[in-house]
């Protein structure tokens, strides 16, 4: 039914207990975790299903499959961690033979002797004369490795201690000499030949893991569904509290639902059972302490992906405000103003319709979604910043620019906001703005006041869900003395900047009286005069707000140097000092557009990673902040059931 | 002494204080962020529930650099004095 969120007992009660788990509990658990330990050998990820089966199925299937098909996969997986592990071993015996290799000895004869002690190893330097000195009955061979002298001592065991004192002065390192008979080659080679069987006998294994999981990868999965599914429910009882002859479920159930539960339960349980809601007093009371009381967003199907970003941030409390909404208004818009362009808009686009079929799990789906949606807005202020693959892209080359004395004009206007991809085409908006060339001067500045003007809006919408959520806790002082006046500062302190950029000194002195109505405001507040610590963070949070601006310079900036690289520079030079793009050599060609596919390429994943990393910054330090902090931290509704997925309902 | 300087000096003085102003804040924002990311990465490692809050300490330094830049901005672009100097 998924409906009831169950609360667990904590058995703080003296007459009532912990209800015990019903049924067949324990093997349900432990067929599980064979189940799991199965699928693990299998490297078994899971995936969306493909097909689904009927319960009576899993049923019959389910012996053969734990117990023939896992015993099978276990000793298969076994062999395979022996064979790896052989090979590993005989690897090693190989490695420490290869030096050897340069000593005229068989290797039995470094075993095995009673009254001799033997010294194999490299030296620096040779060994023969300093060993003759302490033991003068000796027997030393000397090979020259690839870097290093190899030496094999063999001195009377009495004289041992000394002779080891002699080769350590001389750089001494032993080697170990494997227990093994013959020649050091003909040993190596037959180490590789056995090598060579044990791998020719792992690789059908792997084959047939992989066969074994390729034909029962979905019954594999819709059994481990099915044995949680069972485990769960006959493990419920642990969370109940019981008597003698009775038990209680505490949990709590969406409002409107409660008359569906209750009929549902008293139904299925035939009157043995009775359904009933708290009282509206006990339940104001179990608000007011703070209890966890579980939560559940509530939003429309396009805003549903965004619940991702609050949920990765925390889940709103039974009384805070849901920012999904929100954050489904702001930020894709802060997403496309940052990466405003046409062409990495419309790529974003088609690699995440790519990948869309393949992660199928419903976190990814909702990631991909967020950043779709930004991908669009990145199309539409593509077209307002005139971009197409950055400013002097593609399409303008193609399009053309305007000319140079339209250009004059309006610069000695003041209007000059650089030629857009439109080109002869013409210009958008009152006063000839758009298509906003990004990097000149006086779009800078128009993009600073546009950006703090968003900072202005989101803040104080941040602002105003802090004073209904204060409001929703009943803490009327809190609202009116602590988030208000935050709004009131951010609000009118960008106007007082305003009347100082317009020249409208009425603008500003109105500003500063009500920055300084609400400072006051915020010295009577609960926090008193240390609420005015944070005041200088008001004024940052809305500079933060300038990064809209500034990640989107940085990315259009590396967009214009590649354009400018591959046209004006490689291009021209690999030509002969062509200028006309008629004249360029296909040469020229080549190696411009690979330059310019290597770099755009680049600014691409830049350009999905930044524009999506700052605005959810933006929320999280500057937005959430303002109603989250105070509370925040709730649990989210997770109804008793199981979602079906491999199996037939 | 006499300090000569032309238009052109101030105006490469001017750029070079800009430059200084955000590549000095990115550092400063780079050295803060070094110790919350390897905090972080630590503990979500052991708490994946961690991210969005960690990603939020994460990028508290962050505004450092925009701070950086706002200044960068006005010497290039907005601070009057200059302005006049500035040949297009």
């Amino acid at each position: 039914m998924r409906l009831l969120h169950i609360v667990n007992y904590n058995g703080n009660q003296p007459e009532f207990e912990i209800g015990k788990s019903i049924g067949k509990s324990k093997e349900y658990s432990e067929d599980l975790i064979k189940l799991r330990s199965i699928t693990r050998y299998l490297d078994l990820k899971n995936k969306a299903p493909d097909k689904t089966f009927p319960e009576s199925q899993i049923l019959s299937e389910m012996d053969n499959l734990l117990n023939n098909v896992g015993a099978d996969v276990i000793a298969t997986y076994e062999r395979i961690t022996a064979i790896e592990a052989e090979v590993k071993s005989k690897q090693d015996t190989i490695r420490s033979l290869t030096p050897l290799a340069v000593l005229p000895l068989p290797l039995e004869s470094y075993h095995g002797y009673d009254s001799l002690a033997t010294f194999v190893g490299t030296v620096a330097s040779p060994v023969d004369a300093d060993v003759a000195r302490v033991s003068p009955v000796n027997e030393i061979y000397t090979g020259s490795a690839k870097n290093a002298t190899q030496v094999a001592v063999f001195v009377p065991a009495e004289k041992a201690s000394e002779v080891s004192a002699v080769l350590s002065e001389h750089g001494f390192s032993e080697t170990s000499v494997p227990k093994l008979e013959g020649n050091v080659d003909s040993a190596i080679a037959s180490l590789e030949g056995s090598i060579k069987s044990l791998e020719a006998e792992k690789t059908p294994l792997l084959k047939k893991l992989a066969d074994i999981k390729k034909q029962n990868e979905d019954l594999m999965l819709a059994t481990d569904e099915y044995l949680s599914m069972q485990t769960q429910k006959t493990e419920a009882p642990l969370r109940f509290a019981v008597t003698e002859n009775a038990f209680v479920i505490d949990g709590y159930v969406p409002s409107d639902q409660f008359s569906r539960l209750k009929s549902e339960l008293e139904g299925a349980a035939g009157g043995k059972l009775e359904v009933s809601l708290i009282a509206d007093k006990e339940a104001q009371e179990l608000v007011e302490k703070g209890e966890d009381i579980p939560s559940q967003m509530d939003n429309p199907g396009v805003v549903k992906p965004y619940e991702l970003i609050t949920r990765l941030f925390a889940i709103p409390e039974y009384k805070e405000f849901d920012p999904s909404l929100l954050i489904f208004v702001f930020f894709p818009i802060m997403f496309g103003m940052i990466l405003g362009d046409v062409g990495y808009g419309i790529m974003i686009l088609l690699i995440l319709l790519g990948l869309k079929k393949k992660f199928r799990t419903p976190g990814w789906q909702q990631l991909i979604n967020v950043v779709m949606i930004g991908g669009v807005w990145a199309v539409i202020f593509g077209i307002f910043y005139g971009e197409i693959f950055g400013p002097l892209g593609l399409w303008n080359y193609a399009i053309g620019m305007l000319s140079h004395h339209e250009m004059v004009a309006l610069q000695e206007a003041g209007l000059f906001f650089g030629e857009g991809v439109f080109g002869s085409l013409g210009r958008l908006g009152p006063l000839g703005v758009f298509p906003l060339y990004r990097l000149a001067t006086n779009a800078v500045l128009l993009l600073i006041g546009v950006s703090l003007f968003i900072g202005v809006v989101h803040c104080s919408v941040g602002s105003i869900c802090g004073i209904k959520t204060e409001l929703n806790y009943g803490e009327k002082k809190h609202a009116y003395f602590e988030r208000l006046p935050v709004m009131l500062f951010q609000v009118f302190f960008s106007i007082a900047l305003l009347g100082l950029v317009m020249g409208q000194s009425i603008l500003t002195y109105l500003g500063i009286i009500v920055v300084v109505i609400s400072v006051v405001m915020l010295v009577m507040g609960p926090e008193g005069p240390m609420g005015l610590a944070h005041v200088p963070s008001y004024i940052s949070n809305l500079i933060s707000y300038l990064r809209l601006l500034a990640i989107g310079l940085a990315s259009v900036g590396l967009a214009y140097a590649a354009n400018q690289l591959a046209f004006y520079v490689i291009m021209p030079m690999l030509s002969g000092g062509a200028h006309n793009s008629a004249e360029f050599s296909t040469l020229a060609i080549i190696v411009g557009i690979v330059i310019l596919v290597a770099v755009h390429f680049i600014n691409l994943l830049l350009g999905i990673l930044s524009p999506f990393m700052h605005p959810l910054r933006l929320h999280y330090v500057e937005m959430f902040t303002k109603f989250y902090s105070a509370h925040g931290g709730g649990v989210e509704y997770s109804p008793f059931g199981h979602v079906r997925r491999f199996l037939k309902a | 002494m006499a300090v000569v300087a032309d238009a052109g000096t101030l105006y490469g003085l001017l750029a070079v204080g800009a430059g200084l102003a955000t590549g000095l804040a990115g550092i400063g924002a780079g050295v803060g962020e070094q110790g919350i990311g390897a905090a972080v990465v630590g503990v979500v490692a052991e708490e994946p529930g961690f991210l969005g809050k960690g990603l939020f300490l994460m990028l508290l330094p962050e505004t450092l650099i925009i701070f950086g830049l706002a200044v960068s901005l006005i010497l290039m672009f907005a601070w009057t004095p200059f302005a006049g100097i500035v040949t297009p």
